[in-house]
Order: C-alpha cells, then structure tokens, then sequence
C-alpha cells in the first residue's frame, strides 16, 4: 500500500483488534442498516445480512490482526462496498436472482474501492490458506500449532515425544505439503499475490 | 518441488546453511523459476500459519464477541418490526392524537429533561484478558445489573493493574455517577477526554449526563456543545441542549 494518510476512522479498526464490544455495537448501530436495506432491495432478507455483516467483521479483523490493516478511507464506504460484493458473490453462486444495482448507494470513493479489493484478496488467500491447513493430516497439524506456538523447535520435540532431527524435517514437508497444495488450487491460480 | 527442496527452504530461513550453501540456495532462487515461486509460497504459507496459530485464542475469543453483540442487534431488530406489522394505518392517526394530547400535558407538567430520560448505558461485554478475567466478569455482572456499587469495586480493582485502560476507567466514572459520587466521576471523565482514545466522546457525552444529574444545566450544556459533530450522541446532545435552554 503507498504512503496515504490513515483515515480517522481506523478507530473502529483499533476497537475491533482490542476486541473492544463498544466499538462492534458501534459499527452495527451505525453502519449496519444501511447494509441491511441494500440486501433486502436485492432478492435477501434480514437473516442474510445478519450473517453478510458478520462475515465482512470477520475478514476485517483477520486482515487488521495479520496484515496491519491502515484504513485511507472512511469505513462507512470501505464496509459498505465489502457487505456489498459479498452479497453479490453469495448472489452469483445460487444463480438466477436479480439483481438491482443502486447507484446512489455505490460509493464513488477511490480509496474505498482501492482497501476493499485488497481486502476481498486478502480473504480469498486466508480462506484457501485455512481450508489446505484443515486438510493436513494430525499429526502435521499438530507439529504445526506446537512450532508455531512454542518456537523452540527443541522444546516442540520434548513435547512430542520425538527427535529434534525429525520434528525439523517434518515441519518443512508438513509446510512444504500446504505450499503444493496451495499451489495447485485453482483459487491460488487465479490470485495474483 | 522434491521433499529434499521444503527442507532446504526451511534450513535457509531458520538461518541453519553455510555460507557456501547460501549462496547456491539464493543463484537457483535467482534461475530456477520453479523453485522461487514454491519458495515464496512456502515463506507466505509460513506466515500465514505463524499469525493464524498465535492468534486462534484471540480469534475464537473475538467471534463469541462479533456473535453475541451480533444476535442482540438483529433480535432487536426483529422485534421492532414485529411490533408494527399488520397495524391498520387508521390506527396510526388516532395513536397519534392520542400522543398529541398526552405530550402536551406532559410538556405542560414536566417539561425539564432529568438524567434517568438519558442514563442508558445498555449492557457491557469486556474482553476477557488471563488473571484479570474474574475480576472483570464479575465487575461486567455487577454493572449490568446495575449494582454500581459492586461494579465501582471491581473495577477499582481492575484498574490497579491495568492503570491505562480507557474502557474501565469510563465505567468506573459511570458507577461513580450512579452513586453520586460526582466530583471523583467528573474529574475521571476529564481525564479521558485528556486522551485521544475511542471513549473520549462518549466521555464527553456521560460528563453533560453527570451534570445534568447534579442541577448544574449550565454546565451540562457547556459540556455538551464540546461534543464533535461525528459523535454518536451528536443528534441527542443537540435535542438535550434545545430542551435545557
């Protein structure tokens, strides 16, 4: 990202990295039902944007908490568009609905477009990184949460009951597994990273 | 990639090659386009499992959150549209005469705005952080069922060891305001909006409720004509200044 100047608004970044129940009361109240409008115009009810909106506060706390997120634009725009190409998505794939696209809510700001693509890569990536871990094997998944959580690679072997030796080599082909897996996936195909 | 080739990637981050090695390794990351793109695959799977594994206890901890903060908006959803469904709009006029005639004899009867219209401070979540935990959930307990005078000790004690933290210090000065313990809550409001932290405009906003509760209506609109125009309680500090002119 270039050097653009962080929003005042990455407050509600900060709040949703500090966990902070304040501010996610905050962005529902205030955020919220414009969200909730838009989907019910669009072929959805209360209950998809329920889920929409939890969704895209999942996806914008993971990319604060690994990525850094800096916010260079107000969040109202930045949220709004992101529920919004997630419901359109989730609209593509059951196929057949309508949809009406309302100009007057689509926000014209650049920047907000710019964070929100960003964003939307960076969830593709996360989810197709998340859903190859899941398909590890025991053993590795729990080599990998032991290395990645204790990081003394000798410690992790006591703890496993195995050789420094081998708890070493198995790290590098459990990981090296993940990377041809995630390298033959059509997804990662179509992400430019 | 051969298995041989995940354990050279690892040998060369964990810094575990010779110099010689090192050298071979970066001469085929620099020829071998193979090599390179499951090398640079491999160095971002890695990151992603570093900060995915660490951060799984914050994550779940994070959703229970999101879900319950989640449930409550749209149950109160629900239930306002619920409440209007299916009323005849012929209703909707003889409603509003009603209110009409009521209003005014309200208006006419109690027209100052006292700070129980304004005292809403709806219920607290706190994030649950290692040996403060128990202190903080019975201090969370204590004040949503408005035992503020539990709620002030608990986060009294709270505060000793986490000094700095804005969201106890302006739940503590709302209990102080609740027990009537003005000047300790004003001045612990005062210090908050000092700050350039998240709760200082609702600081702002509890610091005019805290006056208003004293009689000082002067103060309290003072106070409230500080609050900036983003803030939350913007439309509802101008309503409150309107009715104490």
């Amino acid at each position: 990202m270039s050097q653009k100047k962080i929003h005042e608004d990455q407050k509600y970044i900060v709040g949703l990295v500090e966990n902070n129940a304040f501010i996610i009361q905050a962005i529902y109240d205030k955020f919220a039902p414009k969200v909730i409008n838009y989907i019910k115009q669009n072929s959805g009810d209360v209950s998809s944007a329920q889920d929409i909106i939890q969704e895209t506060i999942i996806t914008i706390y993971n990319q604060a908490i690994e990525k850094d997120l800096k916010l260079t634009c107000p969040f109202d725009a930045y949220f709004f568009l992101l529920c919004k190409r997630k419901w359109l998505n989730q609209l593509k794939k059951t196929g057949n609905k309508e949809v009406t696209i309302n100009e007057e809510v689509l926000s014209k700001d650049d920047d907000a477009q710019e964070l929100a693509f960003e964003t939307s890569l960076f969830e593709q990536q996360h989810s197709l990184y998340k859903d190859m871990f899941e398909k590890l094997g025991q053993a590795c998944k729990d080599l990998l949460k032991a290395t990645f959580k204790i990081k003394s690679m000798e410690e992790v072997a006591k703890s496993l009951g195995v050789t420094y030796a081998y708890a070493r080599k198995k790290k590098s082909l459990c990981i090296g597994q993940l990377t041809k897996w995630i390298q033959e996936s059509p997804t990662f195909k179509n992400l430019k990273s | 990639m051969q298995e041989q080739d995940y354990i050279l990637f690892e040998d060369y981050l964990s810094g575990a090659l010779d110099a010689v090695e090192i050298v071979a390794f970066e001469n085929r990351l620099q020829n071998d386009l193979e090599f390179n793109k499951a090398y640079k695959t491999y160095v971002h799977a890695s990151k992603f499992l570093e900060t995915h594994l660490e951060n799984e206890e914050k994550q779940k901890a994070f959703k229970a959150n999101l879900e319950s903060v989640s449930s409550k908006y749209f149950a109160k959803e629900e239930s306002s549209k619920i409440r209007f469904k299916g009323i005849n709009p012929w209703y909707y006029s003889l409603a509003a005469a009603a209110i009409l005639v009521i209003g005014f004899f309200f208006a006419q009867q109690f027209s100052n705005p006292v700070y129980g219209d304004y005292a809403n401070y709806g219920t607290i979540s706190l994030t649950v952080r290692g040996q403060q935990s128990e202190v903080l959930s019975k201090a969370e307990t204590a004040f949503n069922s408005r035992n503020y005078k539990e709620a002030e000790t608990y986060f009294s004690q709270a505060l000793k060891t986490d000094t700095n933290n804005m969201e106890l210090q302006l739940y503590r000065a709302v209990s102080l305001v609740e027990l009537n313990n003005y000047n300790e809550a004003d001045a612990l409001f005062d210090d908050i909006i000092q700050t350039p932290s998240v709760y200082k405009n609702k600081a702002i906003w509890y610091l005019a409720l805290s006056k208003l509760k004293q009689g000082d209506d002067a103060a309290s609109i003072n106070v409230l004509k500080t609050l900036p125009k983003d803030s939350e309680d913007f439309k509802e500090a101008q309503k409150l200044i309107n009715k104490l002119k």
